[in-house]
């Protein structure tokens, strides 16, 4: 059943603009880093363009694939969460706000079926578009002819914005039971915000480790220092929040009344 | 075999202060058509959402073909078309691909989907998007989707909702034909009494979350109700002089009076009312429609 339930799943897709714009709007992500990168590099010429202001400061970045890498990581990190929780409104929530979710639950497939397979769907739609932001990014630094690309610095920078995205991707299931739990796509959106505003303020105390959505922040740095590695117990946090938001959504579409 | 498609017992449900449904006991035979009347907010939805397990009973207990119905109970759905409320689609799929997604999750053979679009009469707008459909088309569509897999037991809330005259009929013909030769129950709500009063073999009245009337169809002929009503230059006088001349049932509303114990006498009344020197401006034998009952039960009238 499994099988059916994720072909459906992905035909619900078919000719949904939203998939196309977030293609769209991520790819913007590598673009605007080489733009810095660019800017970095050719700070006189960017400044005659009216690129670069006169406070304006990239102290500390380097016009480097190792820079770019670390740009990608931040803008993924920040940029994947909220995009991840679009993803999740649009399939959780849109079942409430175009009524069908009354069709889907009740028929003849276990509800946590449509659950499980919506996270697939969001895994495979944020993970194409990281794959085609990775690539972009290999397009974007290629052209610009960013110096010290080496295998290591792209293992290493790839590995950074997978883990990036996958740390945005474990969070992501409690923003899919918001969407559940408010029946639409704007408490899912509301919460994202709330999520992102909480997480870059405790980000920077003590606290960040321990708030699921000041991790990514954190690994990323823009919340502070960066954390170059994951904490042990942060890895606890984010797979934890992941459980709690995957059972907190089968259960939510198993057990709660729908009127809608 | 139990020879109940539905039956509750106790069923109630209960928003906050709210009383949606209460102590609800329905039986609903296997192969016949039962029509669900109440007025809005009567608890006909809710009662349908319990059945289909969408939403939690506050007490009591569904069965549905036999199966207790938990939520997240699926299986039972198999054999289970549906209409809840209004009809919806996913707007950005085309009618096929929405018969698709109930196909394959019905485990219904890949003819089912054409076969459901010929049914309804949908051919023309196959590849037309959902979202593009007419109100009347989007109901066909749902309709489509409830009969696709050729179930036993059809739960339709308002199935006639923004069809045209014709298709009213249509729809009532092919519910018909499914519980005539099928053998499929079908469990409707309706607003169009004058459709359930040909369609239903029993209905049963829904008001304030409690049912209040179950009627078969033989009953249901027997609460026609017949009366004679008359419009006489003196309607006060009229009424006098037919209860002194034994009339009893006398009622009088809007410069009309209705005399419930006269059908089979009218020649009596007009003798009554022409002999005394009163003019008779109209007398006829009335029966009292599905419509009327059900607003008379219901306190419609008294609006």
């Amino acid at each position: 059943m499994i099988r059916q339930v994720l072909f459906t799943e992905f035909l619900k897709l078919r000719r949904s603009k939203i998939t196309w714009l977030s293609l769209l709007a991520f790819s913007l992500v590598p673009l605007g880093g080489g733009l810095f990168m660019w800017i970095v590099r050719e700070p006189g010429r960017a400044a005659k363009l009216g690129l670069l202001g006169t406070k304006a400061s990239f102290v500390g970045l380097e016009a480097t694939w190792a820079g770019y890498f670390g740009m990608l990581v931040q803008a993924v990190g920040i940029v994947g969460m909220l995009l991840l929780s679009v993803i999740a409104a649009y399939l959780f929530g849109r079942e409430y706000s175009e009524r069908t979710a009354k069709n889907m639950l009740a028929l003849p497939a276990g509800r946590h079926w449509f659950a499980l397979a919506k996270f697939c769907v969001a895994l495979a739609w944020f993970g194409a578009i990281i794959v085609f932001c990775l690539a972009e990014s290999f397009a974007v630094g290629a052209l610009l002819g960013l110096p010290g690309l080496t295998a290591g610095i792209a293992a290493r920078g790839i590995g950074e914005v997978l883990l990036a995205s996958g740390i945005s991707f474990l969070v992501m299931p409690v923003t899919a039971w918001i969407a559940t739990l408010g029946k639409g796509y704007l408490p899912p959106l509301g919460f994202a915000i709330l999520t992102l505003l909480l997480g870059t303020i405790l980000g920077a105390t003590g606290w960040g480790k321990w708030f699921p959505w000041s991790i990514v922040p954190l690994f990323a740095g823009t919340a502070g220092p960066r954390a170059e590695t994951l904490a042990p117990a942060s890895l606890v946090v984010v797979v934890l929040t992941f459980a709690v938001g995957v059972v907190a959504t089968i259960v939510q579409y198993r057990w709660a009344d729908n009127t809608q | 075999m139990n020879d109940l498609a539905i039956r509750t017992h106790s069923l109630s449900k209960r928003y906050g202060d709210v009383r949606a449904v209460e102590t609800l006991d329905l039986n609903v035979r296997r192969g016949e058509i039962y029509a669900f009347l109440g007025r809005n907010g009567a608890g006909k939805t809710t009662t349908i959402r319990m059945l289909l397990g969408l939403v939690r009973p506050t007490r009591g207990e569904v069965e549905v073909l036999g199966r207790r119905i938990i939520p997240g109970e699926s299986s039972v759905f198999r054999r289970v078309g549906y209409l809840v409320e209004t009809a919806t689609a996913y707007p950005n799929l085309t009618v096929e691909e929405n018969l698709d997604i109930q196909r394959r999750l019905t485990s219904a053979p890949k003819s089912a989907v054409s076969d459901s679009i010929d049914r309804l009469r949908l051919g023309p707008y196959a590849r037309k998007r959902a979202g593009r459909l007419s109100l009347g088309n989007l109901q066909r569509l749902a309709l489509a989707r409830a009969l696709l897999h050729a179930p036993e037991l059809l739960i339709l809330d308002e199935p006639a909702n923004g069809l045209d005259p014709a298709g009213i009929v249509e729809i009532r013909d092919l519910l018909q034909t499914l519980s005539t030769r099928g053998g499929a129950t079908v469990f409707l709500s309706s607003h169009i009494l004058a459709e359930v009063a040909h369609l239903a073999d029993r209905i049963g009245i829904i008001h304030e979350g409690r049912l209040c009337e179950e009627l078969d169809r033989a009953e249901l002929l027997a609460k026609e109700n017949p009366s004679v009503e008359l419009v006489s230059s003196d309607n006060d006088r009229a009424t006098a002089l037919l209860e002194a001349a034994g009339f009893a049932r006398i009622e009088a509303k809007d410069g009309l009076l209705r005399i419930f114990d006269a059908p089979g006498r009218e020649a009596e009344v007009a003798r009554t009312i022409v002999g005394a020197g009163l003019d008779l401006f109209s007398l006829a034998t009335v029966k009292e429609d599905l419509e009327s009952y059900f607003l008379r039960r219901t306190g419609g009238l008294a609006s």
